[in-house]
């Protein structure tokens, strides 16, 4: 689910922030290797100091795993003063009804593949709805997204292609970075909600973005009993940390199910309702 | 920190109110006001069809001080509904009063960001129902996000200094295009020439006419001409 944090509801979620931009810095510094700024594991620029707006999603369990920065293009947006090589020395648009939408990302850690709710594709999608339906809203008629080819062809596989891009790609660090506009248009969203089969109202109100995030900080550590893990238990968390869709997902908790008897409720507790709070023990 | 009205300043302002009363006329608003704050002075500065009875008291109680409509709303990219000031304090400070003098604390503000960093903001009002209120906004937020553009860049090109630094710096992409036009194309004739989607087409249109500071195309193509960016089709 998604929260918009701008300007005046930031001093509200500080913590959402701080663990945004160390997924920032998961993902842009260690995953990517573009050459960004990271200091104590955070990733931080100087646009993020001039009030952008910044659209992110929560997991059920609490966790940021994906965000997206959108700065106004009539004021400093790093397509005009950082990115401009893409421009090829072209000066940039200026326009109250074009959006620059930059930073997005997803954690891949996190989140497995295939389309299921914690997969990169739900989230990719759901980012991509809260961010053009916040757009909308605002009257803007159009966003520039400062993307890699990878980001690049997850949106056209995902009912999301850009009808076209501004310069031309240039490097960045070990990847290339483009310009891809899109249209925040009611046939763009709908084409999203339908590859992601999303049909609820993807945004939180404050209050329940604040309370799904504290959720995250009060889950149970995984290990209660604080014994060992047993030799079974490692193997269903190996399995579980390197399951990578829904239905190994699915097998796995069969599988617990079907061995119940071997463990004490507890245990069986715990595998069952934490598995990323214990694939973070293995 | 001073509030300067700039109506009462030279004839350039007549435009910003020009602006601030057609978003009222055409977009239905009851009340408009524009406001910028001036980076060196602090001085809010700005234009409001508000009655008079209301600027009066609005400046000699000093809300523009605190007024959180002003605040807030630049620290948003998004146009700022001011239902999300409710529970504010200084925003019902200034708004207690403000039914007294027939103002509505129904309204919202479009913040706008300029090239320097500096910032304005647009604000509107209507008195009326939840419903009228929702339909409203989503029939004008695209207009009004341009007309607060508009009177943001009356205003500071008001000085002398600021017009000579502010020639419009247009792309290839923008003068190509705004140069075809002058040549009688159709955005869709455009977009085939050029190898391009109209909807690319169109949104550098909207960039050059901003840039140009035009409302409509061919206005945005006699400018350019005037400023010797394209030719004469």
């Amino acid at each position: 689910m998604i929260i918009v944090i701008d300007g005046i509801n930031q001093h509200k979620f500080k913590d959402v922030l701080d663990e945004m931009f160390k997924l920032r810095a998961r993902v842009f510094g260690d995953r990517l290797g573009w050459e960004v700024n990271i200091v104590d594991g955070r990733e931080r620029d100087m646009f993020d100091d001039l009030n952008p707006a910044h659209v992110v999603s929560i997991n059920d369990e609490g966790d940021v795993v994906g965000c997206m920065r959108l700065l106004q293009t009539t004021g400093p947006h790093m397509l005009a003063d950082v990115f401009h090589s893409i421009l090829d020395g072209e000066p940039p648009l200026r326009s109250s009804q074009v959006w620059e939408a930059t930073r997005f990302c997803v954690d891949t850690k996190k989140l497995g593949r295939g389309r299921g709710k914690n997969s990169v594709s739900y989230v990719t999608s759901e980012v991509m709805i809260g961010s053009f339906e916040y757009a909308k809203t605002a009257g803007v008629l159009d966003s520039i997204a400062v993307i890699d080819p990878v980001m690049n062809r997850v949106l056209q596989r995902s009912g999301n292609a850009p009808y076209d891009y501004l310069g031309n790609a240039k490097p960045m660090g070990k990847v290339v970075a483009m310009a891809a506009m899109m249209d925040c248009s009611d046939e763009r969203i709908t084409g999203i909600r339908d590859y992601a089969g999303i049909e609820h109202d993807v945004f939180l109100t404050e209050e329940q973005a604040l309370e799904l995030f504290a959720h995250s900080k009060t889950l149970p550590p995984a290990n209660v009993d604080h014994q060992p893990l047993t030799e079974l238990e490692k193997y269903f968390v190996e399995q579980m940390h390197s399951a990578r869709t829904q239905e190994e997902v699915d097998a796995i908790l069969k599988l617990i199910e079907a061995l119940s008897d071997r463990f004490t409720p507890e245990q069986k507790t715990a595998l069952l309702s934490t598995p990323r709070a214990f694939a973070h023990e293995a | 920190m001073k509030l300067i009205d700039l109506a009462a300043l030279d004839h350039q302002e007549k435009s910003t109110a020009d602006i601030i009363n057609s978003v009222c006329e055409e977009l239905g608003f009851d009340y408009a006001s524009y406001a910028t704050m001036n980076p060196v002075k602090g001085d809010v500065q700005g234009y409001a069809n508000y009655p008079d009875e209301w600027k009066i008291h609005y400046g000699s109680h000093g809300y523009h001080h605190f007024d959180p409509t002003i605040y807030q709303s630049v620290l948003s990219i998004a146009p700022v509904d001011w239902s999300r000031f409710n529970h504010d304090e200084k925003f019902n400070a200034v708004f207690r009063d403000a039914h007294d003098f027939g103002i509505t604390p129904r309204g919202l503000t479009v913040p706008v960001r300029g090239p320097y960093g500096e910032c304005g903001i647009l604000s509107v009002t209507r008195d009326c129902s939840d419903h009228e209120w929702e339909n409203l906004k989503k029939r004008v937020m695209g207009d009004l996000q341009m007309a607060a553009v508009q009177a943001h860049d009356t205003v500071m090109q008001s000085g002398v200094l600021a017009k000579a630094l502010y020639l419009p710096a247009l792309s290839t992409r923008e003068k190509e295009i705004l140069q075809w036009v002058a040549e009688g194309k159709s955005q869709q004739d455009i977009g085939d020439i050029l190898s391009i989607s109209h909807r690319t087409v169109e949104v550098h249109m909207r960039s050059g006419r901003e840039k140009l500071g035009a409302l409509t195309t061919p206005q945005a193509i006699g400018r350019a001409i005037g400023l010797g960016l394209i030719a004469p089709g």
